[in-house]
């Protein structure tokens, strides 16, 4: 072995034979941000032989504080290619190809992963997770997952039919909140947060969108009629508004004529739904000029029940909040007293005014400059100083405290505290893993908490078997090389299935149901599709049909497509199936008949036709109700990108994680 | 004396280093963490680190990363081919170069808010010249070190009143052990309800390593031993009593094997550990690092180096609980687990 020397200690301790093995290995690895920088260096000086790299992101400021294979001269750069570059002089043996992208794009098939003898996540992402779970499982190959949070992580081992899949444990579900909370009657910060980010900002600096639909369907689904008739006519105004901030004639007035609309007569327009406000504080109407002079008082009305009120968070709050003195959060994040930094400061009412305004006009001037829509984005100051402003001014008007700009940030970002110490343990304990699956030495598989329990601060735990229900794991793969251009969606399905007999095998011809994903393409009364390409209901490559027996006899079928191989004659055949066909496992019919499983339910985007009437219900430019959920189907659409902590022992996380978008 | 006490008495610092607005946007991650008055105290604290190894190079790289206000190293060795298997702060062509002055750019890179002073003269760790290097940090941390040496220098950071960590690895195992004297700090209540998060003052008063090392199990049940895993524990400190012994030189081979493990079962049945937990010393776990505890592993120095790292980063900052006092990691499960000794 080349440069022999450097692995004499590596030798030692896993031995020749591993040790020899790993230089011919090949390893991807998902993410090169604060768990994939440290899991780099620890591929490369472990001498994995051949690593591939991949990352869509570009550096940051903030990633310097953990992410040590980045410098400050490196911003902006492509995550993967500095990664590679700064890495790969830590082990010349090694190769390390890097590649700028989305693991998600269609070329990464279920024959480039099956390049691969092992995958390493470092997401932190939740869609993405699933993604290279699902085609790891398809494949066959084996993957380590993984996950920090502040102090605590998480890695476990999966491969398909031995362990668990990701998918196998549904993950805990982001917060979110009822229209009429965000609109009418907020509660908590993070309810006036949510209003400014994911409805005020994009009202009046996104695309100009028709909000009727979403009040029509909220109508339906049975909320107060009233106010939905009054939120309609406050939807009419914006047009009034946006046209303001965009012309240069009205441009200077347009922050106050925002304020006046936004918390003056929109909340007038509430209050004089008397029913509303029985059982709740009224909120109170701001005024310009006043807060603007520091003479305004918010002045909370007592309650019913009488005595103090309360804020959310069961903190009382003094019922006359001049100017200034309202009720500010003095705590930094975990109980710091210690205010210090600018953004850290506590905002007055005059203050969020004045902040309103100028992030108003700066958004505006940035509309006449030619800027079509602007969205929230955390690091885009203008956008968080008015998100900031509006979402305190209305705290005000609701009672409720303010936050801080560095709060504002935390929450309306998402923003997970993430530091170099536990990426590196985790890293370290992703590679020790890694190296039992390669090894095979499957009893030896642990889950590996990092956790706070003070005498066992790693703790190991024993794998589980698969979830017989899992809707990704327990699913038949089978792989299908076609040119989606020309082969059906029919000669794909009855190709699969075979004749059910002779040496192919197969299931034989069946009533069938078939997806891509969650979109419903044909069923038993419904073939229209069969005799359309692939490409033209655009199922490509990198996508799976998924075949459902209509009795529920025999296991789902799911079927990864991908290219004809480059020596495919141009004339041949459209599609190559695999040899033997996939033959899932068969349960033969009870005499009751049961219920079709219908996991892979639910169109919601659906352009061809949908599975099942939708049970949407209204969203609020991203805010979006949870429906009870059943299948895991459709739980994974409303998840969303974000923190994940895979531990159950993490207690604390899933109230640390909101759920905006 | 505190060790919060000790940090501000020490002599390097009369007035403290505010953070500012730019470094605070580095650091925007794990200020929302730990809170800025813990990044100011880090911010604040100059750092020892005997001997650069696998252990100690991921431990400086993270608390590096972190924002501590200067690094001093101090090894008298050679960069050997071996050393580039976890060692990422070298390169092939450095080797035969003294270690300090190979890494010493590479970790200034790291953070160039960071000062780092580098030292590779051995005559250091002695005498006078430990003290008035003592004296002048506000922590102690010494790696990859016989324990006679430890306990030399526990007690010089005793006398000086300076936290003290000790942390290194042998094959797939790994330790920390420390000395934080009297050590007050700040931890969230995480039994208290989510919404009311709310932090509690608690304080620790640690033992010194050569008082440690008389720890009894005898208080423990079956279970409670278990869960600690005895038989990790006492390699390590079988290893320890073999280097005594033979001039610091670790066992190195199958021929190692009989006399650590007869010294392992020894020290075993002093420290009175549930014979039901444990009898006697597995013979596999003992013979596999007879030959491999002179061998360090990238990975295994990465999670004993990224545990070390983070507990420093706790003590300094007077935020969450610190390892009390003996930290142990199995590589070959993965496993960490923390034993009271003598506290």
């Amino acid at each position: 072995m080349r440069g022999g020397g450097r692995y004499t200690h590596a030798k030692a301790i896993l031995g020749p034979e591993l040790c020899a093995r790993l230089a011919e290995t090949k390893v991807l690895l998902v993410g090169a941000g604060g768990i994939g920088c440290e899991l780099l260096k620890n591929v490369v000086l472990t001498g994995f032989g051949h690593i591939t790299l991949l990352d869509l992101d570009t550096i940051d400021l903030s990633n310097l504080n953990r992410q040590f294979l980045f410098k400050k001269k490196d911003i902006k750069q492509s995550k993967a290619m500095v990664a590679a570059q700064t890495a790969g002089p830590f082990n010349p043996n090694v190769h390390i190809h890097p590649i700028h992208a989305n693991i998600k794009e269609p070329q990464f098939d279920i024959e480039w992963f099956r390049g691969f003898d092992i995958v390493l996540n470092a997401l932190d992402n939740l869609d993405a997770r699933r993604h290279v779970n699902k085609m790891c499982m398809a494949a066959g190959i084996p993957l380590v997952e993984s996950g920090t949070a502040g102090y605590l992580g998480q890695v476990q081992p999966l491969l398909k039919d031995r362990t668990e899949c990701f998918d196998c444990v549904p993950k805990p579900t982001p917060k979110s909140f009822p229209v009429c909370t965000i609109r009418s009657t907020p509660s908590q910060s993070i309810h006036c947060i949510v209003w400014a980010k994911s409805y005020l900002l994009p009202q009046l600096f996104g695309e100009d969108e028709d909000s009727g639909a979403e009040l029509d369907e909220a109508e339906k689904q049975g909320e107060n009629a009233q106010e939905i008739a009054t939120l309609r006519k406050e939807a009419l105004a914006y047009k009034t508004v946006r046209k303001a901030l965009r012309s240069v004639e009205t441009a200077d007035d347009a922050a106050k004529t925002i304020f006046r609309k936004v918390f003056h007569t929109d909340i007038l327009n509430l209050l004089s739904m008397t029913d509303m406000w029985r059982s709740r504080a009224a909120p109170t109407p701001l005024d310009f000029d006043t807060i603007e002079n520091g003479t305004f008082v918010v002045k909370e009305p007592m309650k019913s029940s009488g005595g103090v009120s309360r804020s959310s968070s069961g903190k009382p709050l003094a019922s006359g909040h001049i100017n200034g003195n309202g009720p500010i959060s003095t705590s930094a994040p975990n109980g710091t007293t210690n205010v210090g930094l600018k953004d850290q400061r506590a905002l007055s009412l005059q203050d969020n005014l004045a902040l309103f305004i100028s992030s108003t006009n700066r958004l505006a001037a940035r509309l006449r400059a030619g800027e079509e829509t602007i969205s929230f984005d955390k690091d885009d100051d203008d956008t968080l100083d008015f998100v900031t402003a509006a979402s305190n001014l209305r705290s005000a008007a609701y009672y409720i405290e303010r936050k801080t700009r560095w709060e504002v940030k935390e929450m309306a970002g998402n923003i997970i505290p993430a530091i170099a110490t536990t990426n590196a343990i985790i890293s370290g304990l992703i590679v020790l893993q890694a190296l039992h699956l390669l090894r095979k030495s499957f009893s030896a598989l642990k889950n590996v908490h990092l956790q706070f329990k003070p005498t066992v601060p790693l703790s190991c735990v024993n794998l589980c078997p698969p979830n017989p229900k899992c809707g990704i794991c327990r699913d038949t793969y089978a792989t299908v090389l076609c040119d989606p251009a020309r082969v059906t969606l029919g000669e794909v399905v009855d190709g699969i299935l075979g004749d059910g007999d002779g040496e192919e095998g197969g299931t034989g011809k069946r009533e069938v149901s078939v997806f891509e994903d969650k979109r419903l393409l044909s069923d038993p009364d419904w073939d229209d599709n069969l005799d359309r390409t692939l490409e033209s209901l655009n199922v490509t490559r990198g996508k799976f049909l998924t075949i459902v027996d209509e009795e529920g006899e025999w296991g789902t079928i799911a079927v990864a497509l991908s290219i004809l191989p480059a020596n495919h004659p141009a004339d041949g055949p459209t599609l190559i199936l695999p040899s033997p066909l996939p033959k899932p496992h068969y349960t033969p019919r009870r005499s009751t008949p049961t219920p079709t499983p219908s996991r892979k339910r639910s169109a919601p985007d659906d352009e061809i036709i949908e599975s099942e009437p939708s049970t949407k219900r209204p969203r609020m430019n991203g805010v979006q109700p949870l429906p009870e959920i059943s299948s895991p189907s459709k739980r994974r659409r409303l998840e969303e990108d974000g923190v994940i902590m895979l531990s159950s022992s993490t207690d604390k996380m899933e109230d640390d994680v909101i759920e905006i978008d | 004396m505190s060790a919060s006490d000790a940090r501000h008495g020490g002599g390097s610092r009369s007035n403290l280093v505010q953070i500012t607005e730019d470094e605070a946007a580095v650091y925007d991650r794990q200020i929302r963490l730990w809170g800025l008055e813990a990044q100011q105290r880090m911010r604040n604290a100059t750092i020892l680190v005997v001997r650069l190894r696998g252990t100690a190079t991921e431990a400086i790289k993270n608390i590096v990363l972190a924002g501590i206000g200067k690094l001093v190293i101090v090894d008298p060795d050679d960069v050997t081919e071996e050393d580039l298997g976890a060692g990422f702060f070298f390169r092939e062509e450095d080797i035969g170069k003294k270690k300090v002055e190979a890494a010493k750019a590479r970790i200034e890179s790291l953070n160039p808010l960071v000062a780092v002073q580098t030292m590779r003269h051995h005559t250091l760790l002695e005498g006078e010249s430990l003290d008035a290097l003592v004296m002048t940090v506000d922590l102690v941390c010494v790696t990859d070190w016989p324990q006679k040496g430890l306990i030399q220098i526990n007690e010089v950071c005793r006398r000086f009143g300076k936290p003290f960590y000790a942390g290194g690895s042998f094959g797939a195992l790994g330790y920390i052990f420390c000395d934080l004297l009297k050590h007050d700090y700040i931890t969230p209540d995480r039994s208290a309800p989510t919404d009311a998060p709310r932090s509690v003052k608690a304080s620790q008063v640690y033992s010194p390593l050569h008082m440690a090392l008389r720890h009894r199990w005898s208080a423990l049940t079956k279970r409670q031993t278990k869960e600690l895993n005895p038989g990790a524990v006492h390699t390590i400190l079988a290893l320890w009593e073999y280097q005594k012994t033979h001039d610091g030189k670790l066992p190195d081979g199958p021929d190692a094997t009989a006399e650590l493990l007869s010294i392992a079962n020894t020290i075993l049945s002093e420290a009175d550990v549930n014979r039901q937990a444990l009898s006697t010393m597995p013979s596999e776990l003992v013979e596999s690092i007879g030959s491999s505890a002179r061998h360090e592993f990238s990975l295994v120095c990465a999670v004993v180096g990224g545990m070390l790292a983070q507990d420093i980063l706790k003590a300094l900052a007077a935020r969450e609980a610190p390892i009390a006092n003996f930290f142990v990691f199995d590589g070959t499960t993965g496993s960490g687990t923390v034993v009271r000794m003598n506290m």
